[in-house]
C-alpha cells in the first residue's frame, strides 16, 4: 500500500502533528493557568511566538532530515542569503496579512499591535513551516496554486495546516459582535486562539487519520472515517 | 422569443407573491395605535359662577360650586384645587416580591428581605403608605413602559403620528401637563426620559442608559443630586430614575450578591428620602416592570409583569378597608390620572386609567367627585376622538362604552351618602377595567394566525422557485418558460381573485385582502410545484451530475449564515460590519479560485473600498461607545472637505463613465453637472437654496428623461443600456444621499464594478454550457446581494427609525404643495434608503453579460439574465422570511420593537427595491436582445 518512502514521510507527518499536539496546548495551559491567556493580542506576549517559533523550526528540521544521503546535500545548500531571503519573505507576508486583516474589518486607525501580532502569529503558523520545509520559491509556488503536490505528503499535510489555520481565524471572528462583555471577546483574542485552535485542529486530524489507516487494515469499518476526513482536508 | 415578456411576467409574479405574503405578515404583526395631538384643560373653578339670579354677587362657596358643576353633565373638565408636590422614583425592574419582607424567613435569597424599610413604615403609620402590585401591560420594555407610565395609555410598536421619526412624545402627558399649567419638573437618571421628553424639564441630570453592564454610574449620579433637590421647593414632581436593580438582573439575575447591594442600597435611599421628604409632597416608589427569574424582560409572564407600587405621604392617604390592603392589583395607566390628580391637573388626554384614590390624600366628598368625573369626562373625550381617527374599534362598541360612561357622569350628581360614593368608585372602575381591555385587545394582542399563514406562504413561495431557479438548467429555462406554464398561472390566479371578489359580495367572508393574499399564494404554489413535479427528471439529473464548486457552497452557505444571524439582536446591530466581512470572505474565495495576481488586485481593491465606506456607516444608539462619542450625527450640513470629496466624486465617475457608452454619456454628463451645482449653489450661508432647488429639479428632469431614453433600442445588445441605468441609479443616489453621503454612492458603483470585472475572469472549462452555467451560478446572485444589503450599511444607514432622514425629501423644494406631492416625497425617501439594492439590482444582468461572452446565444443569454434575477430575489425573499421568523421567534422580547422588528421591515423595504431593480434590468435586458442577431 504505502511505498518506502511514503512510509517514512507518514511517519514523520505523524510525529510532527503529535508534537504540535504536545506543545501548543502546554503552552496555552500553561498561560491560562497563570492568569494571562487574555493578554494574547498585547506585545507583552511576544514570548508566545517566539516559543512557536522555536517549536516550529525544530520540527522542520525534523522533517527535512530525510534520508541521510539527502540530508548531506540539504546542509552544504543552506546559505546565509536563503535565509535572509525567507525571513524578508515571512515579513511581506506578515504584513499582507496584516493589511488582509484590517480589510477583513480590523480597526484601521488602532489597535495595531493587536493586529500586528495575530499576523505575526498567522504567518508563523500557515507560512512559516511551508517556507522552512521547501524553501522560498516553492512555498510561493505553493501559495499561489503554481504547483500541485500530491496527497498524504508532508507539504499536503502543512498546506492543510495552514488553510485550516486561517479558517479559525476566520471562524473566531463570529463572537466579536455578540454583546456579552466578556474578557475574550476583545479584539484580537477570539481570532487568535481560534487561529491555534485550527492548526491544533488538523494536527489532531493528521494524527487521527494516521492512526486509524494503519488500524484499518485489521477494522475495514475505519475506512469509513478516514474517507471523511480526506474530505474535509481536500475541500479548500 | 416567445418566452421573453414570460420572464418578466413570472419575476412580477414572484415579486407579488413575496410582497403579499410579508404584507399579510406585517398586518398580523405590527400593533399600531394613533396617537391624537390632543391636550387635556381643565377650566378653574372660580370662572364657574354660581346659579344665583342674584346678579352681582357671584361669590359662591366651594361646595355650590362643585355640585354644580356636577349637575351640568356636559361642562368642561375642572381643575382640582388642592395640589400637592410629587416625588416620583422610578426605581427600574422593582419587582413586588423584592418589596416583600417576611421576618421568619430563614435562608433568604439574595432578592428577599432586602426592602425593610417599606415593612417597617407600613406596620408604624399604615394610614400614610401603600403598596400595590403595579401591574404592567406588555410590552415590558423600559422605553414603552415610561411612554406607558407618563401618559397612562398602552403603547404599541407603531404610534402612528404625523413624525413617527423622532423620538419625542407628541402625545399630552404628566409633564406636559405640569409645564403647561405653570409647574416645573426635574429629572434625574436616565436620559429615555430626556430623548422622550425634551426641553420640558426645569433641571435635568440625565444620563446615557444603555450600558447594562455598569451597575452603578446612574445610581451614584441620582444619589448625589437627589437630596439637594428634594430640600429646593421650585418643582412640582421631581423624577428620579435608578437604574442599578435592572442592570444587576440584566447581568446577574436577581439572585446575586450583586443584587442583593443594589436592593440593600434601595433601602437605605429610600430611608434617607423619607425622612427629607417636603411635607407637601407624595410620594411614589414604582417598578416599571418585573424581571423573569434570568433577569430578563420584555415579555408578558406574571413574573414580568408585576412591578411594585410604594407611596407615602406624611399628611396620611385617603381610602380605607379592602382598597388599601397591601398587594392589591393596580394597573399601571393608573398612575398618570392619579398623578394630575395629586397636582390638580386633568388627566392627560390619552389615559385609559382610573383615579385611585387610596393613593391619593384625604379630601372631601365632593372633591372626590370632582375628579372621578374630570376623569370621566377626559376618557370620553378620548373615545370620541379616537372613534373620528381610527376604524380599529367598531364604532358599535365604541359608542357603547361613550354611553355608559356619559351616564356615570350624570349619576356623579346623586351621590350623597358615603355608602353610595363607595359603590359609586367601583362602578367606576369596572367600567374604566372593561374600556382598557377592549382597547388592550387592539392594541397587545398579535394576530397569530396571519402571522402564521404569511410565514408559511413565503416558505412556499421560496421553496418552489428556489427548485426551478436552481435545478432546472440554463439550458431548458427558455422550453419551460415559452410554454403555456406562465399565462397558466396568471389565469388561475385571476380566478381566484375573482372569487375571492364573488365570497366578499355574498358575505361569506368580511376579510378581502387576506382571502385574496391566501388562496392566490396557495393557488401559486400549487402551480410552481406542478412545474417542479413535471420537470423533476431534469432536475433530479442536474443534482446528480453537478458537483459544484466550493466557493458555491460556501457563497450559499453565508447567505443562510447571514440570515440565520439575524435572529440575534448583536448582530443586528453590528450588521453593516458582518455583511462587509461575510462579502469580503465570498469575493476572496472566487479570487482564490481564480488564482492570479489581478484577481488578488480586484479583491484588495474591494477591500478597500469596503474599507472607505466605513467611516460613513455612522452608529445606532444601541453600539455604546460610538454612540456617546458623538458620530451619530447624520444629518446638517456637509463640511467643506465633504462637499469637495462629493464633487470630485461625481465628476470622476461621469467622466470616466462618459466614454464607454457612446451618446447616452451626454446625459449622464449633464444630470451630472446639475447634481454638482446643485450642492455647490447651495452650500454654506452664501448658497442660495432656492437657486439650489432649482437646479436640483433640473438634474432630476434629466435623469428621468435618460430614463425615458433607455428604450431606445441599442445596436450592441443591452449591456450599455444596462451601465447607463446604473449609473442613472447612481445620480438619483448622489442627489437624495446629499452631499455629505454621496461619495459612498461612488464607492458602491466602483465596488460593484470591481466585482463584475473578477466575475469575468471567472474560470470556466471552455465549453460554453460550463461557462453559461458558471455565469449564472448562484454564487454571484448571493455576492451580489450581499454587496447591496452592504451598502444599505455603507451608505450611512441603519435600520432603526431615528436613522431615518427626512431632508431627502425637501432637497427639491417642499413636493407637499404639488399634487402627486406624497408620491414624490415617498418614491425620495425609499430611494434614499433603498437606493443601493434597487441600483444592484438593475444591473444584475450584467453578471452574465459583463466581459466576452460570444458564445451565449440571445436566447441563452436571457435565460440566464433571468435565472439570475431570480436568484438576486430569492436572495432578498431568504433575508426577509428569516427576519420575519426571528420577530416571530422573539415577538416578546426585550429588544423587539428597538431591533428586530425596525429590521423586518428595513428588510422588506430592500427587498422590495431589489425585486423592482431586479425587474427593471430583467426587462430592460429583454427589450434590447434582438432575436435575430446570430451568435
Amino acid at each position: 500500500m504505502f511505498t518506502l518512502n511514503n512510509h517514512l514521510e507518514l511517519r514523520r507527518v505523524t510525529i510532527s502533528s503529535l508534537l504540535t499536539c504536545i506543545y501548543l496546548p502546554s503552552i496555552i495551559s500553561v498561560i491560562s493557568y497563570k492568569g494571562i491567556l487574555y493578554s494574547v493580542g498585547s506585545g507583552s506576549s511576544f514570548y508566545i511566538l517566539v516559543l512557536i517559533f522555536i517549536a516550529e523550526l525544530i520540527k522542520s528540521f525534523y522533517l527535512s532530515s530525510n534520508n541521510e544521503i539527502q540530508s548531506k546535500k540539504n546542509k552544504a545548500k543552506i546559505r546565509v542569503s536563503d535565509i535572509l531571503k525567507a525571513f524578508g519573505f515571512l515579513l511581506g507576508v506578515t504584513f499582507c496579512f496584516f493589511l488582509g486583516i484590517i480589510l477583513f474589518g480590523a480597526p484601521v486607525l488602532d489597535k495595531h499591535e493587536e493586529t500586528l501580532m495575530l499576523s505575526s502569529l498567522l504567518t508563523l503558523l500557515s507560512v512559516f513551516p511551508l517556507v522552512a520545509h521547501t524553501g522560498v520559491e516553492l512555498a510561493m509556488q505553493l501559495l499561489f496554486g503554481v504547483k500541485h503536490f500530491s496527497k498524504d505528503t508532508i507539504i499536503a499535510m502543512l498546506v492543510n495546516n495552514a488553510l485550516l489555520c486561517v479558517c479559525g481565524a476566520w471562524i473566531g471572528a463570529v463572537v466579536i459582535p455578540l454583546d456579552w462583555n466578556t474578557p475574550w471577546q476583545q479584539w484580537p483574542i477570539p481570532c487568535y486562539l481560534g487561529a491555534i485552535g485550527g492548526y491544533l485542529l488538523s494536527n489532531v486530524m493528521t494524527v487521527l487519520k494516521v492512526t486509524m489507516m494503519s488500524a484499518s487494515h485489521k477494522y475495514k469499518f475505519l475506512n469509513f472515517f478516514v474517507n471523511i476526513i480526506n474530505k474535509l482536508h481536500v475541500s479548500k | 422569443m416567445k418566452e421573453k415578456w414570460n420572464f418578466i411576467l413570472y419575476l412580477i409574479w414572484f415579486s407579488y407573491l413575496i410582497m403579499s405574503a410579508t404584507l399579510m405578515f406585517g398586518h398580523g404583526f405590527l400593533l399600531s395605535r394613533k396617537t391624537l395631538s390632543d391636550v387635556s384643560e381643565c377650566v378653574g373653578q372660580d370662572l364657574i359662577q354660581c346659579d344665583k339670579k342674584s346678579g352681582a354677587s357671584t361669590v359662591c362657596s366651594e361646595s355650590e360650586r362643585i355640585e354644580r358643576i356636577l349637575n351640568n353633565p356636559g361642562s368642561p373638565l375642572i381643575c382640582p384645587l388642592v395640589s400637592r408636590r410629587v416625588v416620583l422614583i422610578l426605581v427600574d425592574a422593582l419587582r413586588y416580591d423584592f418589596t416583600e419582607y417576611n421576618p421568619n424567613l430563614e435562608n433568604p435569597l439574595h432578592y428577599q428581605n432586602r426592602l425593610p424599610v417599606i415593612y417597617k413604615t407600613l406596620k408604624k403609620w399604615p394610614e400614610k403608605t401603600r403598596i400595590f402590585r403595579f401591574m404592567a401591560d406588555p410590552p415590558t420594555t423600559t422605553f414603552q413602559r415610561v411612554k406607558a407610565l407618563v401618559t397612562g395609555s398602552l403603547p404599541t410598536f407603531v404610534d402612528a403620528s404625523s413624525n413617527f421619526a423622532a423620538m419625542e412624545l407628541h402625545e399630552d402627558n404628566i409633564i406636559d401637563q405640569v409645564t403647561k399649567s405653570g409647574g416645573h419638573a426635574v429629572l434625574l437618571g436616565d436620559d429615555t426620559w430626556a430623548r422622550l421628553l425634551p426641553q420640558r424639564w426645569l433641571r435635568s441630570h440625565a444620563l446615557y442608559s444603555f450600558h447594562t453592564w455598569d451597575l452603578d454610574t446612574v445610581d451614584t449620579e441620582v444619589d448625589s443630586k437627589i437630596y439637594d433637590e428634594l430640600k429646593k421647593n421650585d418643582w412640582n414632581i421631581l423624577l428620579a430614575h435608578y437604574l442599578g436593580v435592572d442592570h444587576a438582573g440584566h447581568r446577574y439575575g436577581p439572585n446575586h450578591a450583586e443584587m442583593a447591594r443594589k436592593l440593600n442600597e434601595t433601602n437605605s435611599r429610600l430611608e434617607k428620602i423619607i425622612d427629607v421628604l417636603p411635607s407637601d409632597a407624595i410620594m411614589y416608589v414604582i417598578g416599571d416592570h418585573g424581571m423573569t427569574e434570568t433577569g430578563d424582560h420584555g415579555g408578558e409572564t406574571k413574573a414580568e409583569r408585576t412591578a411594585a407600587m410604594f407611596a407615602y405621604y406624611k399628611g396620611g392617604l385617603a381610602g380605607d378597608g379592602e382598597e388599601t390592603a397591601p398587594g392589591r392589583e393596580i394597573q399601571q395607566t393608573d398612575l398618570a390620572p392619579t398623578v394630575c390628580a395629586a397636582l390638580a391637573l386633568p388627566p392627560p388626554a390619552p389615559s385609559l386609567g382610573n383615579v385611585l384614590l387610596p393613593l391619593l390624600p384625604h379630601m372631601k366628598p365632593s372633591n372626590t367627585l370632582l375628579h372621578l368625573t374630570n376623569n370621566l369626562k377626559q376618557v370620553t373625550q378620548y373615545l370620541v376622538r379616537y372613534g373620528e381617527e381610527s376604524q380599529q374599534v367598531s364604532l358599535d362598541r365604541l359608542a357603547e362604552l361613550i354611553n355608559s360612561t356619559r351616564d356615570q357622569i350624570e349619576k356623579a350628581s346623586n351621590i350623597v351618602s358615603e355608602e353610595d360614593l363607595k359603590t359609586y368608585v367601583a362602578d367606576v372602575r369596572t367600567l374604566m377595567d372593561n374600556i382598557r381591555a377592549i382597547f388592550r385587545e387592539v392594541w397587545v394582542e398579535f394576530d397569530s394566525l396571519a402571522m402564521l399563514r404569511a410565514l408559511l406562504l413565503l416558505l412556499l413561495a421560496i421553496f418552489f422557485n428556489w427548485i426551478i431557479a436552481d435545478g432546472i438548467s440554463i439550458d431548458r429555462i427558455p422550453h419551460v418558460f415559452s410554454s403555456s406554464f406562465v399565462p397558466t398561472g396568471l389565469i388561475s390566479m385571476a380566478i381566484c381573485i375573482s372569487l375571492c371578489y364573488m365570497g366578499h359580495y355574498w358575505q361569506l367572508f368580511t376579510d378581502l385582502e387576506s382571502a385574496i393574499i391566501l388562496t392566490t399564494g396557495l393557488i401559486s404554489g400549487a402551480v410552481t410545484g406542478a412545474l417542479v413535479i413535471l420537470h423533476w427528471d431534469g432536475i433530479s439529473q442536474k443534482w446528480y451530475e453537478n458537483r459544484t464548486p466550493f466557493y458555491e457552497r460556501f457563497a450559499r452557505t453565508v447567505l443562510f449564515g447571514s440570515s440565520a444571524v439575524l435572529a440575534s439582536n448583536s448582530y443586528i446591530i453590528e450588521e453593516g460590519a458582518v455583511l462587509s466581512y461575510l462579502s469580503l470572505s465570498v469575493i476572496g474565495l472566487i479570487a482564490w479560485n481564480i488564482g492570479s495576481l489581478k484577481a488578488l488586485a480586484l479583491w484588495a481593491g474591494c477591500g478597500l473600498v469596503f474599507a472607505l465606506t466605513r467611516p460613513y456607516r455612522g452608529c445606532r444608539e444601541e453600539q455604546g461607545d460610538c454612540w456617546t462619542a458623538g458620530d451619530n450625527l447624520n444629518s446638517g450640513q456637509a463640511s467643506r472637505a465633504a462637499l469637495v470629496i462629493a464633487l470630485g466624486s461625481v465628476a470622476a465617475v461621469v467622466a470616466v463613465a462618459r466614454r464607454q457608452v457612446s451618446w447616452r454619456g451626454y446625459g449622464i454628463v449633464i444630470a451630472g453637472i446639475f447634481t454638482c451645482a446643485h450642492w455647490a449653489v447651495g452650500w454654506g450661508s452664501l448658497g442660495s437654496p432656492n437657486r439650489s432647488r432649482l437646479l436640483a429639479r433640473v438634474a432630476w428632469l434629466f435623469i428621468a428623461a435618460m430614463f425615458g431614453l433607455l428604450l431606445k433600442k441599442d445596436r450592441n445588445g443591452p449591456v450599455t443600456p444596462l451601465i447607463v441605468c446604473g449609473l442613472l441609479f447612481y445620480l438619483a443616489n448622489c442627489l437624495v444621499l446629499g452631499a455629505s453621503y454621496a461619495p459612498t454612492a461612488a464607492l458602491a458603483l466602483i465596488s460593484g464594478f470591481l466585482i463584475l470585472n473578477m466575475v469575468s475572469l471567472m474560470k470556466n472549462d471552455g465549453s460554453s454550457k460550463s461557462s453559461l452555467s458558471s455565469r449564472s451560478s448562484s454564487t454571484l446572485a448571493c455576492l451580489w446581494a450581499l454587496v447591496a444589503s452592504y451598502n444599505f450599511y455603507g451608505s450611512g444607514h441603519h435600520p432603526t427609525l431615528s436613522h431615518i432622514s427626512w431632508t431627502p425629501v425637501f432637497h427639491a423644494g417642499d413636493p407637499n404643495y404639488s399634487a402627486f406631492g406624497p408620491v414624490v416625497s415617498f418614491i425620495l425617501l425609499i430611494l434614499n434608503l433603498f437606493g443601493m439594492p434597487m441600483m444592484f439590482g438593475a444591473t444584475v444582468p450584467l453578471l452574465a453579460l459583463w466581459g466576452k461572452n460570444g458564445a451565449m446565444g440571445p436566447r441563452s443569454q436571457l435565460a440566464s439574465v433571468f435565472s439570475l434575477c431570480l436568484k438576486y430575489s430569492l436572495c432578498f425573499a431568504i433575508r426577509v422570511l428569516a427576519c420575519a421568523l426571528s420577530a416571530t421567534i422573539h415577538c416578546r422580547h426585550l429588544m423587539i420593537w428597538g431591533v428586530f422588528t425596525p429590521k423586518l421591515i428595513f428588510e422588506y423595504g430592500a427587498c422590495g427595491a431589489a425585486l423592482f431593480g431586479s425587474l427593471i434590468g430583467a426587462a430592460l435586458t429583454a427589450w434590447h436582445l434582438s432575436p435575430n442577431k446570430s451568435s
